[in-house]
């Protein structure tokens, strides 16, 4: 059936504009960046191509530079305890909303609230929430007995790092908590009920039961948490800015001012492949801990998992769609 | 099973603390956008206002938020109907016929959800100048099918394998060319799964801030998030007419959001995880 041209050179027509789109604007772009951070250049570059070859020179500022070495460090302190704190937040309402209550649905839907707004939205209400005159948390904390009056959350590297952080968090606790919560309803009801005989209390099936079934599951949301809030550039541009004097700078804040400020782009496509290889790596690991985890089979099945959480919606998709989630492990 | 009382109050003390937390930053936004100037800048914030304006909706639209409006339905509109159109025929492909590629574009579409677009920026602003795509609303569309297109190729070509084989068959054994068989029989039975994949994009495309700051400097042509933050960053900050911007560049994306969040879930998942 099908003619030869329908066999053999359709499926290449078909897919022609999408790899011109996925070779032209991701394979060269990076490969070209790769390129760069051997080179120096700066707005000759950008006017007509003029770069020099410097070896590993811009990888050396990198760990010489002390703002540079900083930025690294501060965007992993800062990515590893936003994904503490999502992931805590997550944990904590996935588990309530797997009680029962009134308003259960509801709640289910507002906590999907945030995840839906744009980044540079939330950073903006939260900058406004966290005024210093006549913001809504200084007012709070200071009627629950904290005098914050006129404290300025963003004159200050610690306290606007915490401005931030909570935009964050309140971006990113609704995919983990969602994602938590189709897991633990997948729990086979058999096995609380035989822990529950067995003499456990709440906490101890939180801890030898739940906690160790939903491991792989874990796993990956740590692993998506991490690549995102290592990337984080729109809510710190829109509420620090990277100041007070540079010192809210995460690393894709740095790249852009390197490249677009300072002009310093072989500098920038260093950093820039240092992210990039420092969130592979990361990956990469997560992929030999999910396949090593797997055959063990200790966690839930890949497709009990994959029960729908509540919510709203969720007409049009069909249940062989649902079962090609890929979320948790691998295969 | 039955609580104790005092169990009972603390879990609707959790959920009421959690809806707070969730849905009290949307309140303020709209009650600001709302609230005489009076009001909104005063040490004692009132929750609730008596004399609510929505005059301020207007003004920020005059002062060029319109524009902002234009420029990014533009360009998300753009990106949505490129960026669909590509990945229809790849994802159809992909589903269909037996091409060694399957086993990256996984791989791809998980490289695209992970790294970071600064690794992007440069190249694509140093060849959109040598193009003249700076300051386009093309060149925003052609940058933003870099993230859009491989996720909506991995949606496509899943929903397309939920449609039976047979179906082509017979429309193609009728007399029927392959092509033919796509784009009149499989596709309008894809609507749903075209719906999704345009909503998912339309949103991408229309929260995107990093691509709209670098490649366009003409304030006529910013998009939304670009005109929200240059307000933002002004010396004295009319945060009403800041938090009507948020509003409208808010409330059209989350109701996008609520209707296809399921979906979107399984594609960030898929795309930033599976190894």
């Amino acid at each position: 059936m099908g003619s030869r041209f329908d066999r053999r050179i359709l499926p290449w027509l078909l897919l022609a504009p999408a790899l011109l789109v996925v070779f032209g604007l991701v394979v060269y772009p990076v490969g070209r960046t790769v390129w760069l951070s051997f080179r120096a250049a700066g707005l000759p570059y950008l006017a007509s191509g003029q770069s020099r070859f410097v070896g590993l020179d811009n990888y050396r500022d990198l760990l010489t530079n002390a703002h540079l070495r900083e930025v690294f460090l501060t965007t992993a302190g800062f990515g590893f305890a936003c994904v503490a704190a999502t992931m805590a937040a997550g944990l904590a309402v996935a588990l309530l909303l797997d009680q029962r209550f009134k308003g259960r649905a509801l709640l289910g839907v507002l906590v999907l609230l945030p995840w839906a707004v744009p980044r540079v939205a939330a950073g903006t209400v939260w900058r406004w929430m966290f005024d210093d005159q006549y913001g809504l948390v200084n007012w709070t904390l200071s009627h629950l007995g904290h005098d914050f009056a006129g404290f300025s959350w963003f004159n200050d590297r610690w306290p606007a790092f915490i401005a931030v952080g909570v935009v964050v968090v309140w971006q990113s606790f609704p995919f983990v908590a969602l994602s938590l919560l189709a897991g633990l309803q997948s729990i086979p009801p058999e096995v609380k009920e035989a822990a529950r005989i067995d003499g456990a209390g709440p906490l101890q099936m939180l801890r030898h039961v739940t906690l160790p079934m939903l491991r792989p599951l874990l796993l990956t949301l740590v692993v998506v948490s991490t690549i995102w809030d290592f990337k984080i550039f729109d809510q710190v541009y829109v509420m620090t800015g990277g100041g007070p004097y540079r010192s809210t700078e995460l690393v894709a804040i740095t790249v852009w001012r390197e490249a677009f400020a300072r002009l310093h782009l072989g500098t920038a496509a260093a950093l820039a492949v240092a992210l990039f290889a420092v969130l592979l790596v990361m990956t990469i690991g997560y992929g030999r801990l999910a396949r090593d985890e797997v055959p063990g089979g200790r966690g839930v099945s890949p497709r009990q998992r994959r029960r729908e959480p509540l919510g709203p919606g969720g007409r049009g998709v069909s249940p062989r769609q649902r079962r090609r989630e890929p979320l948790g492990t691998a295969r | 099973m039955k609580r104790r009382p005092a169990a009972t109050v603390a879990l609707y003390a959790a959920v009421v603390v959690v809806a707070l937390f969730a849905v009290a930053p949307f309140a303020w936004m709209f009650l600001t956008s709302i609230k005489p100037d009076g009001e909104i800048f005063s040490r004692t914030p009132s929750l609730w206002t008596g004399s609510p304006q929505f005059g301020r909706y207007t003004d920020v639209l005059d002062a060029g938020f319109a524009t902002a409006l234009r420029n990014s339905l533009i360009v998300a509109t753009g990106t949505t109907v490129a960026g669909v159109a590509v990945a229809a025929l790849a994802g159809y492909a992909l589903a269909r016929f037996d091409i060694p590629l399957r086993r990256y574009l996984l791989l791809m579409v998980m490289g695209v959800q992970m790294f970071p677009l600064v690794v992007l920026i440069i190249p694509l602003f140093v060849v959109m100048k040598a193009l003249g795509l700076l300051d386009s609303w093309v060149g925003l569309v052609v940058a933003y099918l870099s993230f859009t297109t491989p996720l909506a190729v991995w949606l496509l070509r899943s929903f397309f394998e939920t449609i039976p084989k047979e179906l082509e068959e017979a429309a193609m054994s009728d007399g029927a060319t392959r092509f033919g068989a796509m784009v009149r029989v499989i596709f309008p039975l894809a609507g749903p799964g075209l719906a999704a994949t345009a909503i998912f994009s339309f949103i991408a495309a229309w929260n995107e801030f990093l691509f709209a700051l670098t490649f366009v400097k003409k304030e006529n042509l910013r998009t939304l998030p670009v005109a929200l933050s240059a307000f933002v960053g002004q010396e004295q900050a009319d945060w009403g007419a800041i938090m009507a911007g948020s509003v409208m560049f808010t409330i059209p994306v989350v109701i996008f959001f609520l209707a296809v969040h399921r979906r979107l879930t399984t594609g960030m998942v898929a795309g930033s995880v599976t190894g």
